[in-house]
């Protein structure tokens, strides 16, 4: 999964419209995925968030929340020492 | 309220009792001595922190369908069906309660407010109300606990960039992170979050353990959720690894409920007698210590350092002594905040509180307690082993201009050893 | 007059005795046959031993400690009231029989005037604490914590206590210990009577009133939050599990 992300990510994240930004860096986990999850209502449904958090642990967190909530995590990739999500608000 | 909705309400108490519970709905006297006891109570005066007024609420319902007297001349103890008041109240309430228990501390007959509230909870959770984003935060964990492949290595290559990070701290390029050693000696359960491996990783290469470590986190959203089965659910991911490996120690985080979870809360949740022990970092760490296994010096860390004692750490789980003896060999000059052990004010960030953003005034509020011990004490470093603490505390410090480096224990133990790389803190 | 002893000070009494006794038991066995969780609810710091346990929890049960550091007024109050209650009850041991000892150290006379004081002092402080609960739940910033049962039993204890005292600082120059022994003995051995003394005296007002609270006190209380005065040892083992 996150091999294909890494492929996808970048052509992606060039073509996808971003509604909201969020600067999650710093936040230690599981931060990042609480503010994903408290911002998300504040796109509209198939809008998408980009987030950026420094955590590493956010690479297991924002997934697992999306999945459990039924939302989808177009790309999630390391770029230095931040990783990067785009976040698809499915309903 | 439907009729169906009160019937399920019923049927959640009905399933909760126990004998605990009856005793504590049927003796409480209202006395209300617990109101300087709650720091939620006193930072706010607001009536439904009051922590008996909190158990009042389940008390109600409990007169009108578990009581005969309460059957019989209901206005004689406010006996009622649960209504959407009482359910809005109830939320705010139990979901803001940090479970710390100083009320049960100084109360004259130990009502535990926090068993209480956990009714509470499994109500709102029964009547769908259950606090959303703790609701969402304990699936995810159970996905993760569910789904580990599709997660190892996206963690595995977390680990390795920690690693890369230690190797610089010790300045030893062997230093690894061992994931999925059987046989090791010691399980450290982290959080999701890489300051919590780190140090850790630091520290038992120092002392040269033979260690491995958890793919799971050890907090447990399940609990602050308040759905048993939830929380069993998630603490049993890394008990099960912990077997499957055949360590023989489960080290938790600095972590406060993570703590109380795996010691005290497991093997009773689940009636089996778990092959192997449990401790917090810090009892390890003090072992470490004294055993001469690591050394630290004294004079690293400036400042008078001061400690809090997480309630589910200390309090409600034990430990007093060991993590004060691990400051204290940092430190020459330590202060105690008053009061302390046992009477230890809650900081208010307990009980998945952090993550409410809705209950951010009340948390803020509840701290004042903690804000004037903090300033009394005159210290400039925090030590505290709890993550939820610290994020409130350091809050509090951005708020209130206490000036205060608010530290993880571990990360003042790392900056402590003489080591190569150890030379400017870290996030 | 004597209609009304008969009612609150005769048959009152057995009928309060059965549902007294009655209720604690039915109290008593609903807690028993409730499954306990196997979650220890201690806290800490904890006793290691059995006997360390149950030491602590009757220090904890008789004491408070810690109610007494927060908040030492309250425990004031709250410990006269207890500790003079318990007076009143050894000193109403009288009905059953004179104490030993104690009449040949003082002699009838001085027994008579130790019962007077000890009885006053005692009656007084468990109208003080009687009174400051009355205050304290109606004035409190938490008055919305009570409920209708909290103001029913300290009415009732009220109306115990006033009665009791009108009779130790009204009569109690005139009817002692060996007058109202009779009429309780009398009870106890299933013939009833009040005495002629009693009935021809106010003090036979005084006391049905006394005796019609203190029925419905007793009655009401296995279903009352008083059942803390079993229910605490309990609770407060469960402390230091």
């Amino acid at each position: 999964m996150p091999g294909a992300a890494r492929e996808e990510g970048i052509a992606m994240s060039e073509e996808i419209k971003v509604d909201l930004e969020l600067d999650l860096k710093g936040l230690l986990c599981p931060l990042p995925m609480v503010k994903v999850s408290q911002n998300i209502g504040n796109v509209p449904v198939g809008g998408v968030i980009r987030a950026v958090a420094t955590d590493p642990g956010s690479m297991a967190d924002i997934p697992a929340w999306a999945k459990s909530t039924g939302n989808e995590v177009l790309s999630a990739e390391k770029q230095g020492n931040e990783f990067v999500f785009l976040v698809k608000r499915v309903k | 309220m439907d009729a169906h909705t009160i019937e399920t309400i019923a049927g959640v108490i009905d399933k909760k009792m126990t004998r605990q519970l009856k005793q504590y709905l049927d003796v409480c006297a209202r006395c209300a001595i617990c109101k300087d006891a709650c720091h939620q109570y006193v930072g706010t005066g607001d009536f439904k922190y009051l922590p008996a007024r909190r158990a009042e609420l389940i008390r109600h319902v409990y007169k009108k369908y578990f009581d005969s007297a309460g059957r019989f001349v209901p206005a004689l103890y406010e006996a009622r069906d649960p209504d959407d008041n009482l359910l809005d109240e109830l939320y705010e309430s139990c979901y803001a309660c940090t479970g710390c228990r100083r009320c049960m501390y100084y109360c004259p007959f130990s009502i535990d407010t926090q068993w209480i509230v956990a009714v509470g909870k499994a109500i709102l959770i029964a009547a769908g109300r259950g606090q959303e984003m703790l609701g969402q935060l304990a699936d995810a964990a159970i996905f993760k606990g569910e789904n580990v492949e599709m997660f190892r290595d996206v963690l595995v290559s977390g680990f390795k960039d920690i690693e890369a990070e230690v190797r610089e701290i010790t300045g030893d390029p062997e230093a690894t992170i061992p994931v999925d050693k059987h046989g090791a000696d010691i399980l450290y359960v982290a959080l999701a979050g890489a300051h919590s491996i780190r140090p850790a990783a630091v520290i038992f290469h120092e002392a040269k353990v033979d260690w491995t470590i958890s793919l799971f986190e050890a907090a447990n959203y399940g609990y602050f959720f308040g759905d048993a089965e939830k929380a069993k659910l998630i603490a049993k991911r890394f008990m099960e690894e912990a077997k499957r490996l055949g360590v023989k120690e489960v080290v938790v985080p600095e972590c406060g409920h993570a703590y109380r979870v795996a010691d005290i809360f497991y093997e009773a949740w689940t009636q089996e007698e778990l092959p192997f022990k449990v401790s917090h970092i810090l009892e390890v760490v003090d072992r470490f210590i004294k055993e001469g296994r690591i050394t630290v010096e004294k004079g690293r860390i400036q400042g008078r350092v001061t400690y809090h004692d997480p309630c589910q750490i200390a309090r409600n789980g034990g430990i007093f002594e060991q993590p004060r003896d691990v400051v204290k060999a940092l430190t020459d000059d330590f202060v105690d905040l008053v009061p302390n052990r046992a009477e230890q004010w809650c900081c208010g960030g307990g009980g998945g509180i952090v993550a409410i953003e809705e209950m951010r005034d009340v948390r803020l509020k509840s701290g004042s307690k903690k804000v004037e011990q903090l300033r009394a004490s005159g210290a400039s470093v925090l030590a505290c082993p709890c993550e939820n603490c610290r994020l409130q505390i350091e809050d509090l410090n951005q708020l209130h201009g206490l000036g205060l480096q608010v530290r993880q224990v571990i990360d003042l133990v790392v900056e402590a050893m003489p080591l190569p790389g150890n030379t400017a803190p870290r996030a | 007059m004597e209609t009304y002893l008969a009612i609150t000070a005769i048959w009152g009494v057995y009928l309060t005795a059965v549902v007294f006794f009655v209720g604690m038991g039915v109290r008593v066995y609903q807690w028993a046959t409730t499954p306990r969780s196997p979650v220890p609810l201690g806290m800490f710091p904890k006793p290691e031993t059995k006997g360390a346990r149950v030491a602590k929890m009757l220090k904890d049960t008789f004491l408070a400690p810690h109610s007494a550091r927060i908040e030492p007024a309250m425990w004031i109050f709250a410990m006269a009231f207890h500790v003079a209650a318990l007076g009143a009850f050894v000193g109403h041991g009288r009905l059953l029989a004179e104490f030993p000892v104690l009449p040949e150290l003082l002699g009838e006379e001085g027994m008579n005037a130790f019962a007077a004081w000890s009885g006053s002092i005692a009656g007084s402080l468990m109208l003080v604490g009687v009174i400051y609960w009355i205050a304290r739940r109606t004035f409190g910033p938490y008055k919305n914590l009570s409920v209708p049962e909290d103001y029913l039993l300290l009415a009732l204890l009220l109306g115990v206590v006033v009665m009791g005292d009108h009779m130790r600082f009204i009569y109690g120059g005139t009817i002692h210990a060996d007058t109202y022994r009779e009429w309780f003995l009398s009870l106890l051995r299933l013939r009833p009577q009040i005495p002629e003394k009693i009935l021809a005296s106010n003090v036979g007002w005084s006391l049905g009133t006394h005796m019609l609270f203190t029925d419905l006190f007793l009655m009401y209380f296995p279903f009352s939050k008083l059942v803390h005065a079993i229910g605490a040892f309990s609770t407060n083992l469960t402390r230091s599990e």
